[in-house]
Formats: structure tokens, sequence, C-alpha cells
């Protein structure tokens, strides 16, 4: 099952190219369901076990894959998201079949990041979600893309080929028979090579966490990528550096981990900081939330880094309910945009015609800016609340960015939604059909988890208590 | 008393059908149309190719040890093939609007691809050298063959500057004769253990100078030069010929010369992690400001000339079974490269890569096509140029050369970025009128192309499909026949 879940979709995306025209919205879309609910059964028969066979035999490359724990909850996420980012696009997007075929063909690549439990399978999927992400951002983009584009590429890669340096560097030290997780963890590097080739990996996980200085193409990526925030739903679900740093970095190089720790600390809680002060300047939508995620991102690197368990957990916590919440923040922006025609956060008066689309807004943008009862608030807390206990000074400064998110916010929010219209606007229409579901599924499930959190912790907490304990505890 | 050498015809089997056919092409030519002439030789191709599957595993020799038809041999000889044959379905479509259709071409081809095989299963310098003088000759005479002055400067510029390497080879030949007292690649190998200092540093002379000529033939930075400029002046099937097959052979050749003979001898792998770093820097930049595809395409082969290269830092069991996978990706994937710019180019100049932008919907099975084998040369999953250069890296980083390793990886970041900028124009929409040859696709360009995407797409998921026979280390630790 967990194997059909996977390439499911991208099946889907294949045969999506095969399909008649006026079917291909509704085939992406059972795809993308059927996904999903393969995934909620997975959840319900307690998780898949690891699966492990031979790959490429003569080199010690396995097809190992689970979904259990962590990985389980982001790719329950994942596949959700991309179901609303499927029923979305059909309806935006005219002649939405590559797009849709896009769509899915990522969500292989990204099901497969999280449930690949072999280095050169992760590092396999890991470059392949990124192919759609480039053809979404050549074929939808804006004018400026090809820069975008280019530095988007030039970053990922460079860091995932020091990446891959390090993954061989991993097994040839430690001298272990395959790349299966299982294994390397027993045959462990020491010593200064594991700093160094921990570097290595991190490289590739910073970039794409994103953590600063390596974060430059995040925003130009979210701003060239077409207006509906289809491509930028599966972008933000490409944040799988926090994942990457807990599931491989943490058992593979534990003692570097703990001697960079206050390093690292201080670079995310930085970046939280940082990333916060800019969104507060933007005046393009799409940049401000990429900014915002970047914040976001910084504040799950501070969880993850702190080698505590709440920190992690929270971290965890916030990394899967942040896809759901900025996703959705996305698809609100390019809702507006197809309304009032411009992603600008000074238009100004929308609240009086379109009431729904304010208030879906506002309560998304509440969520995100960790408002108690939402799903934000949950994982925020506790990565403060556990990286107090480790580093209170680093923490404090990351804990700013909270208050700074509400003020960039609340202030983008108010010159858009509310003020008064100007003169001669158009008139914009409020929801219609698939964009209550599109809006209101997310803020259901930000909801859900904010208020009953111990289903989504239930799955997270033993995975981290699992790796934290090969470390060594705290 | 005379001794009769021990001539055995089966190991030279898969070299006899394809001078067969060259000696075919050559006669038959006054009769016959051109067309059947290069359906024979394909014919004959995969005749060679089963006469080699045949021979796996016998490790047969022939002239005392002269030449060999070990694994080895058989491995680089089908990537040889593979791209011959490439070439020729190819030059079906292309070339008679490239002006080389006469039963010459097929002939020269066919020489070239003879001296090739010799020099894969060659067992001592001099079979190498016949070799590499019959596929040098013929590859002068195939870059000239177009009536164009473009043509002819590159031919006599491939030829000047292939000479003076050629001339270097053979000095560095004679000196490791000198040193040796061996032209065997086995018996050099015995004997470089026990010398005398002397000998030694005439050891080394001989193999940097060895080094050298080889560099030429592969296009190792610093001696690279010639590459763009005959790549880009010869008519497309024929770049497409210069950069796979004769690459494929100039490699088989240093893989026999520096991972058999030489492999203990001093010097040269210090020497020639210099030229690789050299040759990833150089290449990989300069590629990176070409504004004529076909153009960039060179560069890239020179580039990707660096990280085969790497391949032969490493143990000869990792090393060799990494260049074996590596060549034949290669082959699959530049060849069906080329054979999309042959097919869609308006004149023997290539295009240029703002040309590409909206080519997805103008030909999007040749667009899909060709972002795939640029995908694929940038070394991104699932396709096989990815497992290429994995194994490349790792063949270098496990020798130790972990500095070059990193170094290869920042040249990638380069290589990413001219890659995929042609990749991702051709999806851009474009209003501008379409700007290639109108009568493009053709059913032999398009099997080939389908036959190298196909080849990267299967070998990259499933690379043990070739890599499995190539992985023995056994092979490769025998290439001086010890």
């Amino acid at each position: 099952m967990i194997h059909l879940m996977i390439f499911l979709p991208l099946l889907g995306s294949l045969a999506l190219l095969a399909t008649p025209r006026r079917w291909r919205e509704e085939v992406a879309g059972f795809v993308a369901a059927l996904t999903l609910g393969l995934g909620l059964l997975i959840w319900r028969g307690g998780g898949a076990e690891l699966f492990s066979v031979n790959w490429v035999p003569a080199l010690g490359v396995t097809y190992s894959v689970a979904l259990d724990g962590v990985s389980l909850a982001l790719a329950l996420v994942t596949a959700f998201m991309s179901l609303v980012a499927v029923l979305y696009a059909a309806r935006r997007i005219e002649n939405p079949g590559t797009m849709l075929s896009l769509v899915l063909a990522m969500e292989t690549g990204l099901l497969g990041i999280f449930a690949a439990r072999d280095l050169v399978l992760f590092y396999v999927f890991f470059e392949d979600a990124l192919l759609p992400a480039l053809m979404m951002l050549a074929i939808y983009g804006k004018p400026n893309r090809m820069r975008a584009l280019v530095q988007f590429a030039a970053y990922t890669l460079f860091g995932s080929l020091l990446m891959l340096l390090s993954i061989i560097g991993v097994k040839y030290y430690g001298g272990s028979p395959t790349f299966a997780l299982a294994d390397l963890v027993n045959y462990p590097v020491t010593g200064v090579t594991q700093t160094w080739l921990y570097l290595g990996f991190l490289a590739a996980m910073a970039v794409k966490l994103p953590m600063w200085p390596l974060h430059a193409w995040l925003p130009d990526f979210h701003e060239q990528n077409h207006d509906s925030g289809v491509p930028d739903v599966m972008g933000t679900l490409y944040k799988v550096g926090g994942y990457g740093i807990f599931t491989f970095g943490l058992p593979l190089f534990p003692d570097a981990s703990e001697q960079l720790r206050p390093i690292l600390m201080g670079l995310a809680a930085f970046t939280a900081l940082y990333a916060a002060w800019i969104a507060f300047r933007q005046t393009d939508w799409k940049r401000l939330l990429a900014y915002a995620g970047l914040s976001h991102m910084g504040l799950v690197a501070l969880g993850v880094f702190s080698l505590n368990e709440t920190a992690t957990i929270g971290a965890m916590y916030l990394l899967a309910f942040q896809n759901v919440y900025t996703g959705a923040l996305f698809l609100s922006v390019g809702m507006l945009q197809e309304r009032v025609g411009s992603v600008h956060t000074r238009v100004g008066g929308v609240m009086t015609q379109a009431g729904a689309l304010g208030g879906m807004t506002m309560a998304l943008w509440f969520a995100s800016i960790a408002v108690p009862g939402l799903a934000g608030f949950v994982g925020e807390f506790s990565v403060l609340l556990g990286s107090y206990q480790v580093q209170p000074w680093i923490t404090f400064v990351a804990g700013l960015s909270t208050i700074a998110a509400a003020a960039y916010a609340l202030t983008a929010y108010q010159t858009t939604f509310w003020q008064g219209r100007p003169l001669g606007g158009v008139r914009v229409a409020d929801l219609r059909h698939t964009e209550w579901l599109v809006l209101g599924l997310p803020l259901a499930v930000a909801l859900f988890f904010g208020v009953y959190s111990s289903p989504a912790l239930r799955l997270i907490q033993p995975a981290v208590r699992g790796v934290l304990s090969a470390l060594g505890g705290q | 008393m005379l001794q009769i050498p021990d001539v055995y015809l089966a190991p030279l089997l898969p070299i006899l059908i394809v001078l067969a056919g060259a000696v075919a092409s050559t006669v038959l030519g006054f009769s016959l149309p051109r067309r059947a002439l290069t359906i024979i030789n394909l014919v004959l191709l995969g005749v060679s190719a089963v006469s080699m599957g045949a021979l796996w595993n016998s490790g047969a020799t022939a002239f005392g040890g002269g030449l060999r038809a070990d694994n080895a041999a058989i491995l680089l000889g089908i990537s040889i093939l593979v791209g011959s044959a490439m070439t020729l379905l190819v030059s079906l479509d292309t070339a008679f609007r490239a002006r080389v259709s006469f039963p010459e071409f097929d002939a020269m081809l066919m020489y070239s691809v003879t001296g090739t095989l010799l020099i894969a299963f060659s067992g001592d310098l001099i079979t190498m050298l016949i070799g590499l003088e019959i596929m040098s000759l013929s590859s002068y005479v195939l870059a000239t063959l177009q009536d164009s002055r473009r043509a002819e400067e590159s031919g006599l510029k491939y030829f000047l500057l292939g000479a003076v390497g050629s001339a270097i080879l053979i000095y560095g030949i004679a000196l490791v004769y000198g040193a040796t007292g061996s032209l065997n690649y086995a018996g050099i190998a015995e004997r470089t253990a026990g010398l005398t200092p002397q000998n030694v540093a005439i050891l080394v002379g001989g193999a940097l100078l060895l080094l050298a000529g080889f560099a030429f033939k592969v296009a190792l930075a610093p001696f690279h030069q010639w590459t763009p400029d005959v790549y880009t002046g010869a008519p497309t099937s024929v770049s497409l010929f210069l950069s796979t097959v004769v690459k494929v052979a100039a490699f088989a050749g240093m893989l026999r010369v520096f991972g058999g003979a030489l492999q203990n001898a001093p010097g040269w792998a210090s020497v020639l992690q210099i030229l690789t770093a050299a040759t990833l820097i150089i290449g990989n930049a300069a590629a990176l400001f070409q504004p004529n595809f076909k153009r960039m395409m060179a560069y890239s082969a020179v580039a990707h000339t660096g990280f085969l290269a790497m391949t032969l830092l490493g143990v000869p069991g990792l090393g060799g079974a990494a260049l074996a996978y590596y060549l034949l990706v290669y082959t699959l994937m530049t060849a069906a490269a080329l054979a999309i710019v042959a097919a869609l180019q308006r004149t023997e100049a290539g295009m240029s890569i703002s040309d590409l932008r909206g080519l997805y919907y103008r030909h999007p099975a040749y667009a899909v096509a060709l972002a795939v084998c640029l995908a694929s040369l940038a070394g991104l999953p699932p396709f096989a140029g990815f497992f290429g250069k994995y194994l490349a890296f790792q063949a270098a980083f496990q020798n130790g050369y972990v500095w070059l390793s990193v170094l290869a990886a920042l040249a990638s970041v380069a290589a990413l970025v001219y890659y995929l900028r042609p990749a991702m124009l051709m999806f851009m929409p474009d209003r501008t009128p379409a700007r290639e040859y109108p009568h493009g696709e053709r059913a032999a360009t398009t099997f080939t192309v389908a036959l190298g995407v196909v080849g990267i797409t299967v070998l990259g998921i499933l690379p043990n499909l070739w890599y499995g026979w190539a992985a023995n280390p056994a092979i490769w630790e025998t290439l001086a026949g010890r």
C-alpha cells in the first residue's frame, strides 16, 4: 500500500497526458483524493512498516521505505494539500492539464522524500521533487522567472551535491554495507570527519529549509510563480529541510549536531527574526508570505537544532501544519489576484465586498501568527518552550519574531482587506463553488489540530523520542 | 627459427565484422545507394555486438596478448557500437542536408569504428596506437568531408592538433618502452615494480607524455582547445560521433594504459588530478557563456571529460566499472541531444539557445526528450546521468581525492545552470514564429532519440541492468592481463 501511495500520483500524472482534455480535472482530483485516502488508511493501520529490497546491490543502494511517526504526518499533510491544490488549479487555471500533471508528479517526489529510509533514495526523491517545481516556474511563471529559476536551481542543487558527497562519505568512512539508514546508524562515523560530513549534509538542508544566508532563492521563487498560488503550495511543501535534519541528520551525526548546536540555533533564531523584519517591509503578498514562511522555518530549525524533546516535537508539529495554513494563504492570495488583478498589499477595502474571503484569510493568518486555538500556536509554543531550556537568550531573540509576525501580518491584512475601497475599483466577487472548500478545508484542519492536537502528537512524539534517545537524551 | 604468431580469429571477430562494413562501403559504394550501405552497416554493427556477447567471459586473446577480448573490452566496445549505431541512424535523415551523403562517409565512419574497437581491445601499446591512428585519421576526414569553409577549417585544426597529440603519444610510448623494455601492458605492469631510479625517471616522463597525448584525444584542459571549434564546425552528425564514440575509445585507451599498464607507475595520477580539476573548471565555466546550443554541447563534452577522468583516479576495480557505466550513459544522452539538434537546426551551425524558447509548443515530444537529456547530463535523478556522476564522485572520493570531489560538486552547479536554461526556455510560451527546420522530425532520428531517452530513463531507474555487468571488480583488475 505504501508503494501505491508513493507512486500513484506519478502514475496519475502520466495517465493525465493520455486522458482526453475534458476529463483531466476529474482524473487528477480522483488520483489526489485516492492518494490521501490511502494515506489515511495507512494511518488507521498504525503506519507502514519498513520495507526494504536491494535496488542497486553493487552499490549498496536499497529501496527502503517506511511511513510512520513524523514522516506519516508530513506525508498526510502533503497528500492533503496536493488535493487542495488540485481542486483549486482545476478551476482557476485555464487548460490545467500540464499544471495538474506537474502537481501530481511533484507529490510523488515529496511523498518519496518522507518515506525514504535510504540516503541515496532520499536524494533521488529530493531531486525528483525539484524537476516539476522548475517546470511549473518555467511554464507558468512571470516575466522575470528565468533569474528566479536559475537562482533556485543553483542554490538547491549546490546544496544537494555537497549532500551527495556527504552521503558517499558517511558510507565510506563508516564502512556500512548499504545506504539504508538502519545500517548507517550501526556503522557511525566519528570525530572531525563527522563534523565535516554534517556540514555537507547541512548545506543541502539549510538551502531547503531555508536558513540564512542560503535563503535568497525563496522570495524570488514565490514572487515569480503563477498568481494562482498553486505552485507555491507545492513549493511550501518543499521545505523538507527540517525533516531531513531530523530524520537523517540527527541520527547520523549525533556528536556533530551537539557540537554545533549553539551556532546552528543562533543562525536559526537570526533567520526567524530577520525574515520577519523583512516581511514587514514587503508590498507584494507573495513575497510577504515567502518571508513569513522563512521566519517560521527559522523556528522549526531552532526546535530541531536544540535537540530538546519538547522543542523538536513542536518543530515537527509546526513543520506539518505550517504547510496547511501557509499553503492555503498562498491560494487565498491567488483568489485575491483573480479578483483585483494584483498581489499588492495596499489594495484596500476588499472585505466590504468579499466578506467570506476576507474572513477566511484572516482566520488563516491567525493560525500563521500562532493565535491560541489554531495549529500554529501548538507548534510555536512548544518550540519556544523547549529551546528556552537549552539556550534562553537565543530563544528570546527568536521569540521576538512571533511579535513581528503579528505586526507584518496584520498591517498587510489591514491595508488590503480593510481601509477604503479605491474609487473606480472593480467589484470584487466573494468565494464561489470549490473556493469554499479550498480555503475551508485547510482552515478546518488548522482549527481541529489547534484544539485537539493529540492525534498528531501521538504520531510525532514517539518518533521524536526514538531519535533523541538514540542521541543520549537532551 | 621463424615463429608463427598465434592468430586467433575469435577475439578479432567483432573488429573484423566492422571492418567488413567499412570495406563493403568502399567497394559497394559504386553500385549501391548510400542508404542501403548505411543499413548494411547498421546490421553489421548489430552482428558485431552479438559476437561480443558470445565472447563474454571467454577472456580470449590473440597475438600473444596484443589483442584481448576480455570483459572490459566488451563492455567498452558495446558503448562504442551503441554510439556508432546512433550516428548512422541520425545520418540516415540528416546526411543529405549536411551535404555528406555519399558512401565515403559510411566508409570513413566504419573505419573509425574499427579503430576505436582496436583501442578497446588492445593488449599492448602498439595495437592501441594503431587503433588510435586509424580512428584519428578517419575522424579528420569525417570532420572535413562537408563541402564548407567551416568544416574545412575545423578539420584542419583537428588534424594539426591531433597530429601533435599523436606525436607526443608516440614519444611517450617510446619512453615507456625504454624504461620497461616492454610494449605489452602486462609486461609493463610487471616491470614497473623493480626499476632502477634512472628508469623510473624515464618511465615517469613517458607516462606524462602519454597522458598529454591522451589529453589531446579526450579533450582534457588545457589540451581541449580544438574541441569547441571542431564540434561546432563539423556537421552535427559528425560532432555526435566525435563527442561520443571517439571519446569513449580514447577513454578506453586511457583506462587500459593508466588503469592497467601504468597502474603502479608514480607521478601521473597527481598530474591527472590537476588536469581534471582544470577541465572541470574551464569546461563548465566556458559552457555558461555560450549563446549557441551546439557550441554549448561541445563545452559540455569537455566538462564531462572532467567527470569521466575522475573515474581514472579511482582504484581500477571501482573506477573501471564507473567509467564503463558512465560512458554508455554519456553516449546515450549526448547522442540523443545532438540528434535533436541535427533534426531541428536550420543550418549546420546549430541553433542558438534563445531559439529553443517555446519548443515544447511546437515539437512537444522532442522538447520533452531534450529536457530529459539535459536533466540527465546535469546529473538529476531519476535519469542515468545521476548514477554516472555519483559513481565518478564515489570512485575519486574513496581513493582519497576528496577536494577534487568537492570541486566537481561545485563545478556541477555551473553545469546545472547552463543545462537548465535551455531546458526551461523550451517550456516557456512564445509567440514568435518557429525557427526550426520545418521537416525536422524523421523516423530514424526519432527512433535514435527515443532509444537514448528510454535508455537513460531505464538505466537511471534500474542502473543494475548495465552496472550489474560492469560491477565485478575482477574485470577491471585484470586490465593488464594479470
